[in-house]
Protein backbone atom coordinates (compact mmCIF):
# COMPACT_ATOMS: atom_id res chain seq x y z
CA UNK A 1 0.00 0.00 0.00
CA UNK A 2 1.53 3.28 -1.07
CA UNK A 3 0.30 6.42 0.65
CA UNK A 4 0.98 9.77 -0.98
CA UNK A 5 2.44 12.42 1.30
CA UNK A 6 0.44 15.54 2.00
CA UNK A 7 3.18 17.85 0.73
CA UNK A 8 3.98 17.80 -2.97
CA UNK A 9 1.39 17.51 -5.74
CA UNK A 10 3.43 16.84 -8.85
CA UNK A 11 0.72 15.86 -11.37
CA UNK A 12 3.02 15.39 -14.33
CA UNK A 13 4.64 12.43 -12.55
CA UNK A 14 1.62 10.20 -13.09
CA UNK A 15 2.26 9.68 -16.81
CA UNK A 16 4.76 6.95 -17.58
CA UNK A 17 6.78 6.68 -20.78
CA UNK A 18 5.34 4.50 -23.57
CA UNK A 19 7.91 1.73 -23.06
CA UNK A 20 7.40 1.29 -19.29
CA UNK A 21 4.21 -0.80 -19.37
CA UNK A 22 5.39 -3.29 -22.05
CA UNK A 23 8.70 -3.74 -20.22
CA UNK A 24 7.03 -4.45 -16.92
CA UNK A 25 4.58 -6.81 -18.59
CA UNK A 26 7.42 -8.79 -20.14
CA UNK A 27 9.33 -8.95 -16.84
CA UNK A 28 6.22 -10.19 -15.07
CA UNK A 29 5.70 -12.87 -17.71
CA UNK A 30 9.27 -14.10 -17.27
CA UNK A 31 8.99 -14.01 -13.50
CA UNK A 32 5.86 -16.18 -13.63
CA UNK A 33 7.64 -18.73 -15.82
CA UNK A 34 10.64 -18.86 -13.50
CA UNK A 35 8.44 -19.25 -10.42
CA UNK A 36 6.47 -22.08 -12.01
CA UNK A 37 9.71 -23.81 -12.93
CA UNK A 38 11.11 -23.35 -9.45
CA UNK A 39 7.97 -24.59 -7.69
CA UNK A 40 6.50 -21.38 -6.38
CA UNK A 41 7.84 -17.91 -5.51
CA UNK A 42 11.20 -17.76 -3.76
CA UNK A 43 10.92 -17.14 -0.04
CA UNK A 44 13.73 -16.06 2.21
CA UNK A 45 14.05 -16.35 5.96
CA UNK A 46 13.88 -12.99 7.70
CA UNK A 47 17.35 -13.53 9.15
CA UNK A 48 18.88 -13.38 5.67
CA UNK A 49 17.96 -9.68 5.44
CA UNK A 50 20.54 -7.06 6.20
CA UNK A 51 18.36 -5.54 8.90
CA UNK A 52 18.24 -8.34 11.45
CA UNK A 53 19.34 -8.38 15.05
CA UNK A 54 18.54 -11.62 16.83
CA UNK A 55 19.18 -10.22 20.30
CA UNK A 56 16.82 -7.30 19.64
CA UNK A 57 14.19 -9.66 18.25
CA UNK A 58 14.33 -11.83 21.37
CA UNK A 59 14.09 -8.76 23.59
CA UNK A 60 11.07 -7.54 21.65
CA UNK A 61 9.47 -11.01 21.80
CA UNK A 62 9.45 -11.12 25.57
CA UNK A 63 8.27 -7.51 25.85
CA UNK A 64 5.51 -8.01 23.32
CA UNK A 65 4.03 -10.75 25.48
CA UNK A 66 4.64 -8.77 28.66
CA UNK A 67 6.69 -11.56 30.20
CA UNK A 68 10.23 -11.84 31.57
CA UNK A 69 12.33 -14.75 30.35
CA UNK A 70 15.73 -16.03 31.38
CA UNK A 71 17.86 -15.40 28.33
CA UNK A 72 19.39 -18.87 28.30
CA UNK A 73 16.02 -20.60 28.77
CA UNK A 74 14.39 -18.67 25.96
CA UNK A 75 17.25 -19.24 23.53
CA UNK A 76 17.24 -22.94 24.37
CA UNK A 77 13.49 -23.05 23.83
CA UNK A 78 13.89 -21.63 20.34
CA UNK A 79 16.78 -23.87 19.25
CA UNK A 80 15.97 -27.14 17.57
CA UNK A 81 18.01 -30.29 17.40
CA UNK A 82 17.94 -30.18 13.59
CA UNK A 83 19.63 -26.78 13.65
CA UNK A 84 22.40 -27.93 15.98
CA UNK A 85 23.01 -30.97 13.83
CA UNK A 86 23.12 -28.88 10.68
CA UNK A 87 25.54 -26.37 12.18
CA UNK A 88 27.92 -29.00 13.53
CA UNK A 89 27.85 -30.79 10.17
CA UNK A 90 28.56 -27.54 8.36
CA UNK A 91 31.46 -26.64 10.63
CA UNK A 92 32.97 -30.09 10.44
CA UNK A 93 32.68 -29.91 6.63
CA UNK A 94 34.73 -26.74 6.69
CA UNK A 95 37.12 -28.41 9.09
CA UNK A 96 36.55 -26.23 12.14
CA UNK A 97 36.41 -27.98 15.48
CA UNK A 98 32.86 -27.39 16.67
CA UNK A 99 32.58 -26.36 20.30
CA UNK A 100 29.01 -25.18 20.04
CA UNK A 101 27.38 -24.42 23.36
CA UNK A 102 23.84 -24.80 22.03
CA UNK A 103 21.16 -26.47 24.09
CA UNK A 104 18.16 -27.88 22.26
CA UNK A 105 14.54 -27.68 23.24
CA UNK A 106 13.62 -31.35 23.44
CA UNK A 107 13.36 -31.51 27.22
CA UNK A 108 11.71 -28.11 27.44
CA UNK A 109 9.11 -29.05 24.83
CA UNK A 110 8.25 -32.23 26.69
CA UNK A 111 7.85 -30.39 29.99
CA UNK A 112 5.96 -27.56 28.32
CA UNK A 113 3.45 -29.96 26.79
CA UNK A 114 2.76 -31.50 30.18
CA UNK A 115 2.27 -28.27 32.09
CA UNK A 116 0.18 -26.80 29.26
CA UNK A 117 -2.16 -29.81 29.41
CA UNK A 118 -2.33 -29.42 33.17
CA UNK A 119 -3.24 -25.72 32.97
CA UNK A 120 -5.84 -26.31 30.26
CA UNK A 121 -7.51 -29.10 32.21
CA UNK A 122 -7.56 -26.98 35.37
CA UNK A 123 -9.26 -24.09 33.59
CA UNK A 124 -11.82 -26.27 31.83
CA UNK A 125 -12.77 -28.10 35.01
CA UNK A 126 -13.11 -24.84 36.92
CA UNK A 127 -15.29 -23.18 34.27
CA UNK A 128 -17.28 -26.22 33.11
CA UNK A 129 -18.06 -27.64 36.53
CA UNK A 130 -21.06 -29.72 35.49
CA UNK A 131 -19.54 -31.27 32.39
CA UNK A 132 -18.49 -34.93 32.12
CA UNK A 133 -14.80 -35.69 31.79
CA UNK A 134 -15.22 -36.90 28.18
CA UNK A 135 -16.15 -33.42 27.01
CA UNK A 136 -13.31 -31.88 29.03
CA UNK A 137 -10.96 -34.27 27.28
CA UNK A 138 -12.40 -33.36 23.87
CA UNK A 139 -11.95 -29.64 24.54
CA UNK A 140 -8.42 -30.24 25.78
CA UNK A 141 -7.57 -32.24 22.66
CA UNK A 142 -8.94 -29.46 20.47
CA UNK A 143 -6.87 -26.82 22.28
CA UNK A 144 -3.64 -28.83 22.22
CA UNK A 145 -4.10 -29.99 18.62
CA UNK A 146 -1.37 -29.13 16.12
CA UNK A 147 -3.39 -26.67 14.00
CA UNK A 148 -4.45 -24.63 17.03
CA UNK A 149 -0.98 -24.42 18.56
CA UNK A 150 0.59 -23.69 15.19
CA UNK A 151 -1.74 -20.71 14.69
CA UNK A 152 -0.91 -19.38 18.15
CA UNK A 153 2.84 -19.85 17.60
CA UNK A 154 2.78 -18.11 14.24
CA UNK A 155 0.84 -15.13 15.53
CA UNK A 156 3.18 -14.36 18.41
CA UNK A 157 6.14 -14.13 16.07
CA UNK A 158 7.90 -17.45 16.61
CA UNK A 159 8.33 -18.03 12.88
CA UNK A 160 11.29 -15.67 12.52
CA UNK A 161 12.88 -16.48 15.87
CA UNK A 162 13.12 -20.26 15.69
CA UNK A 163 16.48 -21.80 14.87
CA UNK A 164 15.61 -24.86 12.83
CA UNK A 165 16.90 -26.63 9.74
CA UNK A 166 13.60 -26.71 7.85
CA UNK A 167 12.30 -23.66 6.03
CA UNK A 168 9.39 -23.06 5.61
CA UNK A 169 9.04 -24.47 9.10
CA UNK A 170 6.90 -27.52 9.66
CA UNK A 171 3.89 -27.63 11.97
CA UNK A 172 5.68 -29.86 14.48
CA UNK A 173 8.52 -27.35 14.74
CA UNK A 174 6.13 -24.52 15.60
CA UNK A 175 4.28 -26.64 18.15
CA UNK A 176 7.51 -27.81 19.79
CA UNK A 177 8.84 -24.27 20.02
CA UNK A 178 5.63 -23.01 21.57
CA UNK A 179 5.57 -25.76 24.20
CA UNK A 180 9.24 -25.09 24.96
CA UNK A 181 8.50 -21.37 25.36
CA UNK A 182 5.77 -22.20 27.89
CA UNK A 183 8.25 -24.33 29.84
CA UNK A 184 10.89 -21.60 29.63
CA UNK A 185 8.38 -19.11 31.02
CA UNK A 186 7.52 -21.44 33.89
CA UNK A 187 11.24 -21.73 34.64
CA UNK A 188 11.89 -18.00 34.41
CA UNK A 189 8.82 -16.36 35.96
CA UNK A 190 7.14 -19.15 37.88
CA UNK A 191 4.16 -21.38 37.33
CA UNK A 192 1.58 -18.67 38.05
CA UNK A 193 2.69 -16.53 35.13
CA UNK A 194 2.91 -19.56 32.87
CA UNK A 195 -0.66 -20.48 33.80
CA UNK A 196 -1.92 -16.99 32.94
CA UNK A 197 0.09 -17.11 29.70
CA UNK A 198 -1.56 -20.38 28.62
CA UNK A 199 -4.98 -19.04 29.61
CA UNK A 200 -4.49 -15.84 27.61
CA UNK A 201 -3.06 -17.39 24.47
CA UNK A 202 -4.19 -20.99 24.15
CA UNK A 203 -7.52 -21.23 25.94
CA UNK A 204 -8.85 -18.09 24.21
CA UNK A 205 -8.86 -20.18 21.03
CA UNK A 206 -11.88 -21.95 22.52
CA UNK A 207 -13.84 -18.72 22.28
CA UNK A 208 -16.19 -18.77 19.31
CA UNK A 209 -16.02 -22.57 19.09
CA UNK A 210 -19.24 -24.43 19.90
CA UNK A 211 -18.14 -26.97 22.51
CA UNK A 212 -21.01 -29.29 21.65
CA UNK A 213 -19.50 -29.87 18.24
CA UNK A 214 -16.41 -31.39 19.88
CA UNK A 215 -18.16 -34.21 21.70
CA UNK A 216 -21.65 -35.62 22.01
CA UNK A 217 -22.95 -38.50 24.12
CA UNK A 218 -23.67 -41.61 22.08
CA UNK A 219 -27.08 -42.44 23.54
CA UNK A 220 -28.66 -39.16 24.66
CA UNK A 221 -32.13 -40.58 25.25
CA UNK A 222 -30.80 -43.37 27.47
CA UNK A 223 -28.60 -40.93 29.37
CA UNK A 224 -31.50 -38.55 29.88
CA UNK A 225 -33.68 -41.35 31.24
CA UNK A 226 -30.93 -42.42 33.65
CA UNK A 227 -30.35 -38.86 34.90
CA UNK A 228 -34.04 -38.25 35.54
CA UNK A 229 -34.29 -41.57 37.36
CA UNK A 230 -31.27 -40.63 39.45
CA UNK A 231 -32.86 -37.33 40.42
CA UNK A 232 -36.09 -39.07 41.36
CA UNK A 233 -38.11 -37.40 38.62
CA UNK A 234 -40.57 -39.05 36.25
CA UNK A 235 -39.53 -40.74 33.00
CA UNK A 236 -38.98 -38.44 30.02
CA UNK A 237 -41.98 -38.12 27.75
CA UNK A 238 -41.46 -36.99 24.16
CA UNK A 239 -44.27 -35.01 22.58
CA UNK A 240 -44.58 -33.55 19.10
CA UNK A 241 -44.90 -29.78 19.54
CA UNK A 242 -44.70 -28.37 16.05
CA UNK A 243 -44.52 -29.76 12.58
CA UNK A 244 -44.47 -28.38 9.07
CA UNK A 245 -44.11 -29.80 5.60
CA UNK A 246 -44.48 -33.45 6.59
CA UNK A 247 -44.71 -34.74 2.99
CA UNK A 248 -41.95 -32.54 1.59
CA UNK A 249 -38.15 -32.56 1.58
CA UNK A 250 -38.05 -29.62 3.98
CA UNK A 251 -40.04 -31.33 6.71
CA UNK A 252 -39.45 -30.04 10.23
CA UNK A 253 -40.61 -31.61 13.46
CA UNK A 254 -40.24 -30.04 16.89
CA UNK A 255 -40.24 -32.58 19.72
CA UNK A 256 -40.39 -31.52 23.36
CA UNK A 257 -39.19 -33.52 26.35
CA UNK A 258 -41.43 -33.45 29.40
CA UNK A 259 -40.93 -34.98 32.80
CA UNK A 260 -44.18 -35.28 34.74
CA UNK A 261 -45.70 -32.60 32.51
CA UNK A 262 -42.80 -30.21 33.20
CA UNK A 263 -41.08 -28.91 30.10
CA UNK A 264 -37.36 -29.72 29.96
CA UNK A 265 -36.22 -28.93 26.42
CA UNK A 266 -37.17 -29.10 22.79
CA UNK A 267 -35.34 -30.13 19.66
CA UNK A 268 -35.96 -29.88 15.94
CA UNK A 269 -35.16 -32.28 13.13
CA UNK A 270 -36.09 -33.40 9.65
CA UNK A 271 -37.69 -36.59 10.95
CA UNK A 272 -39.30 -37.63 14.20
CA UNK A 273 -36.37 -39.78 15.31
CA UNK A 274 -33.85 -37.01 14.64
CA UNK A 275 -36.01 -34.47 16.46
CA UNK A 276 -36.31 -36.82 19.43
CA UNK A 277 -32.55 -37.22 19.66
CA UNK A 278 -31.98 -33.49 19.31
CA UNK A 279 -34.45 -32.84 22.12
CA UNK A 280 -32.62 -35.31 24.37
CA UNK A 281 -29.30 -33.66 23.47
CA UNK A 282 -30.68 -30.24 24.37
CA UNK A 283 -31.82 -31.60 27.71
CA UNK A 284 -28.33 -32.98 28.38
CA UNK A 285 -26.85 -29.62 27.38
CA UNK A 286 -29.08 -28.02 30.01
CA UNK A 287 -27.81 -30.41 32.67
CA UNK A 288 -24.17 -29.87 31.66
CA UNK A 289 -24.67 -26.07 31.39
CA UNK A 290 -23.31 -26.01 27.84
CA UNK A 291 -26.44 -24.79 26.03
CA UNK A 292 -26.17 -22.05 23.40
CA UNK A 293 -27.15 -19.43 25.93
CA UNK A 294 -24.48 -20.42 28.47
CA UNK A 295 -22.30 -17.83 30.16
CA UNK A 296 -19.36 -16.48 28.23
CA UNK A 297 -15.97 -17.96 29.05
CA UNK A 298 -14.08 -15.84 31.57
CA UNK A 299 -10.66 -14.50 30.64
CA UNK A 300 -8.18 -11.93 31.86
CA UNK A 301 -9.26 -10.02 34.94
CA UNK A 302 -12.37 -12.19 35.37
CA UNK A 303 -10.13 -15.09 36.32
CA UNK A 304 -8.47 -13.37 39.27
CA UNK A 305 -10.81 -14.88 41.83
CA UNK A 306 -10.79 -18.42 40.54
CA UNK A 307 -7.07 -18.92 39.86
CA UNK A 308 -6.66 -20.85 43.08
CA UNK A 309 -9.65 -23.01 42.22
CA UNK A 310 -8.13 -23.65 38.79
CA UNK A 311 -4.84 -24.70 40.35
CA UNK A 312 -6.70 -27.00 42.70
CA UNK A 313 -8.68 -28.71 39.96
CA UNK A 314 -5.70 -29.43 37.74
CA UNK A 315 -5.29 -32.81 39.36
CA UNK A 316 -8.95 -33.54 39.99
CA UNK A 317 -10.76 -34.89 36.94
CA UNK A 318 -14.44 -34.25 36.43
CA UNK A 319 -16.98 -37.02 36.75
CA UNK A 320 -17.05 -39.31 33.67
CA UNK A 321 -20.36 -39.76 31.88
CA UNK A 322 -20.93 -43.29 33.17
CA UNK A 323 -20.85 -42.04 36.74
CA UNK A 324 -22.69 -38.82 35.92
CA UNK A 325 -25.82 -40.74 35.03
CA UNK A 326 -25.54 -43.37 37.75
CA UNK A 327 -27.41 -43.22 41.06
CA UNK A 328 -24.14 -43.06 43.02
CA UNK A 329 -23.57 -39.35 42.34
CA UNK A 330 -26.12 -37.10 43.96
CA UNK A 331 -24.66 -33.88 42.62
CA UNK A 332 -21.85 -33.48 40.13
CA UNK A 333 -20.67 -30.13 41.43
CA UNK A 334 -17.13 -29.54 42.67
CA UNK B 1 -25.22 5.44 -1.80
CA UNK B 2 -23.59 2.18 -2.89
CA UNK B 3 -20.08 0.90 -2.30
CA UNK B 4 -19.62 -1.00 -5.55
CA UNK B 5 -17.48 1.76 -7.04
CA UNK B 6 -14.90 1.34 -4.30
CA UNK B 7 -12.00 -0.97 -5.04
CA UNK B 8 -11.41 -1.26 -1.33
CA UNK B 9 -12.27 -4.77 -0.13
CA UNK B 10 -14.94 -4.97 2.51
CA UNK B 11 -15.29 -7.22 5.50
CA UNK B 12 -16.28 -7.53 9.10
CA UNK B 13 -14.14 -6.24 11.88
CA UNK B 14 -11.85 -8.88 13.31
CA UNK B 15 -8.65 -9.28 15.29
CA UNK B 16 -5.90 -11.90 14.99
CA UNK B 17 -5.75 -14.63 17.62
CA UNK B 18 -8.53 -13.18 19.87
CA UNK B 19 -6.18 -10.31 20.73
CA UNK B 20 -7.42 -8.41 23.75
CA UNK B 21 -9.58 -11.22 25.10
CA UNK B 22 -6.83 -12.55 27.32
CA UNK B 23 -4.10 -9.95 27.01
CA UNK B 24 -3.36 -7.29 24.43
CA UNK B 25 -0.34 -8.04 22.25
CA UNK B 26 0.88 -5.13 20.10
CA UNK B 27 0.75 -6.44 16.57
CA UNK B 28 3.61 -4.43 15.10
CA UNK B 29 6.54 -6.82 14.98
CA UNK B 30 9.25 -4.62 13.47
CA UNK B 31 9.60 -1.37 11.59
CA UNK B 32 12.41 -0.56 9.17
CA UNK B 33 13.07 3.11 8.49
CA UNK B 34 15.15 3.77 5.39
CA UNK B 35 16.46 7.27 4.79
CA UNK B 36 19.26 9.22 3.12
CA UNK B 37 21.82 10.90 5.35
CA UNK B 38 22.21 13.97 3.20
CA UNK B 39 19.33 14.46 0.78
CA UNK B 40 16.68 17.06 1.66
CA UNK B 41 13.70 14.78 1.30
CA UNK B 42 14.85 12.82 4.35
CA UNK B 43 15.17 15.84 6.56
CA UNK B 44 12.01 15.19 8.52
CA UNK B 45 12.95 11.56 9.03
CA UNK B 46 16.45 12.52 10.18
CA UNK B 47 14.99 15.06 12.64
CA UNK B 48 12.58 12.45 13.93
CA UNK B 49 15.39 9.93 14.45
CA UNK B 50 17.49 12.48 16.31
CA UNK B 51 14.70 13.61 18.63
CA UNK B 52 11.63 11.37 18.99
CA UNK B 53 12.83 7.90 18.03
CA UNK B 54 14.33 6.88 21.38
CA UNK B 55 11.14 7.79 23.20
CA UNK B 56 9.13 5.82 20.65
CA UNK B 57 11.37 2.77 21.07
CA UNK B 58 11.07 2.95 24.86
CA UNK B 59 7.29 3.17 24.83
CA UNK B 60 7.02 0.27 22.33
CA UNK B 61 9.50 -2.31 23.61
CA UNK B 62 7.67 -5.05 21.70
CA UNK B 63 8.61 -3.56 18.34
CA UNK B 64 12.09 -3.83 16.85
CA UNK B 65 13.20 -0.63 15.11
CA UNK B 66 15.71 -0.98 12.29
CA UNK B 67 17.37 2.08 10.76
CA UNK B 68 18.78 1.68 7.28
CA UNK B 69 20.59 4.64 5.78
CA UNK B 70 20.56 4.41 1.98
CA UNK B 71 22.26 6.97 -0.21
CA UNK B 72 20.39 8.75 -3.01
CA UNK B 73 17.05 7.12 -2.17
CA UNK B 74 13.92 8.73 -0.83
CA UNK B 75 12.94 7.80 2.71
CA UNK B 76 10.34 5.16 3.51
CA UNK B 77 9.20 2.95 6.33
CA UNK B 78 8.23 -0.71 6.12
CA UNK B 79 6.12 -2.15 8.93
CA UNK B 80 5.93 -5.90 9.47
CA UNK B 81 3.10 -7.36 11.49
CA UNK B 82 2.76 -10.55 13.47
CA UNK B 83 0.43 -12.15 10.92
CA UNK B 84 3.05 -11.75 8.19
CA UNK B 85 1.65 -8.69 6.42
CA UNK B 86 3.96 -5.88 5.38
CA UNK B 87 3.08 -2.27 4.86
CA UNK B 88 5.16 0.22 2.92
CA UNK B 89 4.91 3.97 3.34
CA UNK B 90 6.94 6.56 1.52
CA UNK B 91 8.11 9.34 3.86
CA UNK B 92 9.50 11.62 1.19
CA UNK B 93 9.41 15.29 2.29
CA UNK B 94 7.55 14.43 5.50
CA UNK B 95 7.96 16.72 8.45
CA UNK B 96 9.12 15.33 11.76
CA UNK B 97 5.58 15.41 13.18
CA UNK B 98 4.18 13.65 10.14
CA UNK B 99 6.70 10.83 10.54
CA UNK B 100 5.72 10.47 14.20
CA UNK B 101 2.03 10.51 13.32
CA UNK B 102 2.34 7.82 10.64
CA UNK B 103 4.58 5.71 12.84
CA UNK B 104 2.06 5.72 15.66
CA UNK B 105 -0.63 4.87 13.07
CA UNK B 106 1.40 1.80 12.10
CA UNK B 107 1.64 0.84 15.77
CA UNK B 108 -2.07 0.77 16.33
CA UNK B 109 -2.87 -1.41 13.32
CA UNK B 110 -2.91 -5.16 13.14
CA UNK B 111 -1.72 -6.63 9.88
CA UNK B 112 -5.25 -7.16 8.61
CA UNK B 113 -5.50 -5.24 5.32
CA UNK B 114 -7.30 -1.92 5.23
CA UNK B 115 -10.91 -2.57 4.32
CA UNK B 116 -14.33 -1.02 4.49
CA UNK B 117 -16.06 -2.32 7.60
CA UNK B 118 -19.52 -3.58 6.88
CA UNK B 119 -20.34 -3.51 10.59
CA UNK B 120 -18.41 -2.02 13.48
CA UNK B 121 -19.32 -4.89 15.80
CA UNK B 122 -18.60 -8.57 15.65
CA UNK B 123 -19.79 -11.35 17.86
CA UNK B 124 -19.38 -15.09 17.72
CA UNK B 125 -22.61 -15.56 19.66
CA UNK B 126 -25.23 -13.52 17.80
CA UNK B 127 -28.19 -14.92 19.65
CA UNK B 128 -28.82 -15.83 23.28
CA UNK B 129 -32.53 -16.58 23.34
CA UNK B 130 -32.43 -18.34 19.99
CA UNK B 131 -33.05 -17.13 16.44
CA UNK B 132 -36.69 -16.39 15.59
CA UNK B 133 -38.43 -19.04 13.58
CA UNK B 134 -42.09 -19.09 12.53
CA UNK B 135 -42.93 -21.28 15.52
CA UNK B 136 -41.62 -18.80 18.09
CA UNK B 137 -44.39 -17.22 20.18
CA UNK B 138 -47.04 -19.33 18.47
CA UNK B 139 -49.75 -20.43 20.89
CA UNK B 140 -49.55 -24.18 21.51
CA UNK B 141 -53.32 -24.30 21.00
CA UNK B 142 -52.82 -24.29 17.22
CA UNK B 143 -51.57 -27.88 17.45
CA UNK B 144 -54.97 -29.27 18.40
CA UNK B 145 -57.21 -26.53 17.00
CA UNK B 146 -59.94 -27.25 14.45
CA UNK B 147 -60.02 -24.51 11.81
CA UNK B 148 -61.97 -22.27 11.27
CA UNK B 149 -61.46 -21.37 14.95
CA UNK B 150 -63.38 -18.51 16.54
CA UNK B 151 -60.24 -16.96 18.14
CA UNK B 152 -57.31 -18.27 16.07
CA UNK B 153 -58.90 -17.67 12.66
CA UNK B 154 -59.28 -13.96 13.33
CA UNK B 155 -56.36 -11.52 13.06
CA UNK B 156 -54.87 -10.75 16.47
CA UNK B 157 -55.35 -7.25 18.01
CA UNK B 158 -58.08 -6.51 15.53
CA UNK B 159 -59.77 -3.70 17.41
CA UNK B 160 -63.29 -2.43 16.63
CA UNK B 161 -64.05 -1.60 12.99
CA UNK B 162 -65.25 1.89 11.98
CA UNK B 163 -68.82 0.58 11.65
CA UNK B 164 -68.72 -0.92 15.13
CA UNK B 165 -67.28 2.31 16.58
CA UNK B 166 -70.10 4.34 15.00
CA UNK B 167 -72.70 1.95 16.37
CA UNK B 168 -71.13 2.35 19.84
CA UNK B 169 -71.24 6.15 19.57
CA UNK B 170 -74.88 5.95 18.42
CA UNK B 171 -75.82 3.73 21.34
CA UNK B 172 -74.20 6.17 23.76
CA UNK B 173 -76.02 9.13 22.31
CA UNK B 174 -79.26 7.12 22.40
CA UNK B 175 -78.84 6.61 26.13
CA UNK B 176 -78.03 10.30 26.78
CA UNK B 177 -80.66 11.98 24.65
CA UNK B 178 -83.12 9.66 22.99
CA UNK B 179 -85.03 12.51 21.30
CA UNK B 180 -82.06 13.51 19.01
CA UNK B 181 -81.65 12.27 15.46
CA UNK B 182 -79.00 9.45 15.19
CA UNK B 183 -75.75 10.72 13.56
CA UNK B 184 -75.64 8.81 10.28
Amino acid sequence: MVVKSTGSHDFSRNFKAHWVAPTLRELQRRKVIEEDRGGGPKIFHRSTFLEWNYDAEIFAFSNRLGEKFNDSSLRAALTHKSYIERETARLSDIGVESNLQFQDNEALAQKGGEIMSKFINGYLRAVFTQVPEELIRAMHDFLTSNPTLETVAKHIGLGDLMLCADFPCKTETYVKSFKAVVAALAESSGEERARIFVQDLVITQLYGQDVNELWNPVDPIGNLTAILKREGKAEPEFRLIRQAGSNSILAVYYVGVYSDKNFISEGAGESLEVAKEMAAREALKKFFHTEDSMRALPFGRQLKNIQSKIAQLENQPNVPLSEWISPKIMSAVH
Amino acid sequence: MSNSHLFLPSGFIRTPLQNGLGRYIPQLQRITIKFCKSHGGSRGVRDFIESDLMEFAKTNPGTVVYLKPRRHRSPCMVAEYLNGEREYLSCHEFSRDEVYKWLSYMCTRSGIPVMRFRKYQHTDYPTIQGVWNPFTHQAPEINVAEFPHEVLSKPINHGPTATEQLIEIFKKTQLEDPANKPPN
